[in-house]
């Protein structure tokens, strides 16, 4: 009785988002997880809901080559230019994970020309937690 | 219509915060948390004590703002108690963003070169272990390899800080005040006295 109409109206709270395309987006976080084998970019708003992403892997590098700075650089630009068109201006960067895309997309954030106010390093550490994989014996 | 009113207060509150974060001292105290739901009641501890251990360099250096998110919320003292008045639901709907806990937080300055800026990030993470630590808890390590990495570095840190006061005047000090030491030790007598004065 009351639980249908409640759920209307939540959805249309959350998923006006998709309706407009072009939301205007002053500020947002652009989040940066460098693995080692590759490199995602995702620009989101403040609250966390992604606007766009890009990674070394969607910019056409394959492989090895994906874990590598010049393809994280890559992805990053391609992330943010998207965004820029839509009117974004600030941004906060939150970078997680070891990986040579770490420094390469910050690079690539700061030459791009949108205003930095942190940059943020998010790894998660665990506080000894779960038991890792075992050794490689390559 | 308080839907609009609170788009736009919030959106009036941004620019203070932007601007303020800049002047405003990172206060080392935590300031009482907002009532937030139970989940991510437990965030802002949380943050303490995993940045507190790790972060440590941040507290130190002088350009990070060495702040847990918590001095983000201290803008919105006055926005929060409004916002719980006029419409409660959405009272704390700011604090969703401030959920991340962070290891290394830098400031970005106006017009800070990008070579300086990535500089001084790659210091702050290298000060606070990150990547090392990444790398440590890739692969399990049995007790054998937890030891031998244990006493490597230990011994790289004993030796940065024996290699430390190099100066010689401090050595000589040292030599110095061992000597004395030693001499005050001459001076007691420990030798028993003569047969007949001892008590029988």
């Amino acid at each position: 009785m009351a639980q249908p109409r409640a759920r209307i109206g939540s959805r249309r709270n959350g998923r006006i988002g998709s309706r407009k395309n072009a939301r205007r987006i002053p500020k947002g976080v652009i989040h940066v997880q460098a693995s080692f084998n590759n490199t995602i970019v995702t620009v989101t708003d403040i609250r966390g809901r992604v606007v766009s992403w890009s990674s070394a892997g969607t910019c056409g590098f394959r492989g090895t080559r994906r874990g590598t700075p010049f393809a994280a650089q890559t992805a990053a630009g391609n992330a943010i230019r998207t965004v820029v068109d839509q009117g974004m201006q600030r941004a906060e960067v939150m970078i997680k994970g070891p990986g040579l895309g770490r420094d390469a997309a910050l690079r690539a954030i700061r030459r791009s020309g949108i205003l930095l106010s942190f940059v943020r390093d998010i790894t998660p550490m665990p506080h000894n937690g779960c038991r890792p994989p075992k050794k490689r014996r390559v | 219509m308080a839907a609009s009113t609170l788009g736009g207060f919030i959106s009036s509150l941004f620019p203070s915060l932007t601007s303020k974060s800049q002047a405003k001292p990172s206060p080392p105290s935590l300031p009482i948390p907002p009532p937030q739901p139970p989940v991510s009641s437990d965030s802002p501890y949380l943050t303490l004590s995993a940045s507190s251990s790790s972060s440590s360099s941040s507290w130190r250096s002088s350009y990070s703002k060495a702040s847990v998110k918590e001095e983000d919320l201290m803008m919105f003292p006055a926005g929060r108690d409004v916002m719980s008045v006029v419409c409660p639901a959405m009272a704390h709907s700011n604090t969703l963003f401030f959920k991340s806990a962070y290891n290394v937080q830098v400031v970005v300055g106006e017009d800070e070169p990008e070579e300086a800026l990535l500089r001084r990030f790659r210091r702050e993470v290298m000060r606070a272990g990150v990547i090392q630590e990444c790398k440590r808890r890739r692969f399990f390590e049995n007790k054998q390899e937890e030891k031998k990495r244990k006493t490597r570095e230990a011994a790289k840190r004993n030796k940065r800080r024996s290699r430390r006061p190099f100066n010689k005047a401090l050595m000589m000090e040292k030599e110095e005040s061992a000597k004395k030491a030693s001499e005050v030790e001459d001076d007691d007598n420990w030798d028993l006295p003569e047969e007949g004065l001892l008590p029988n």
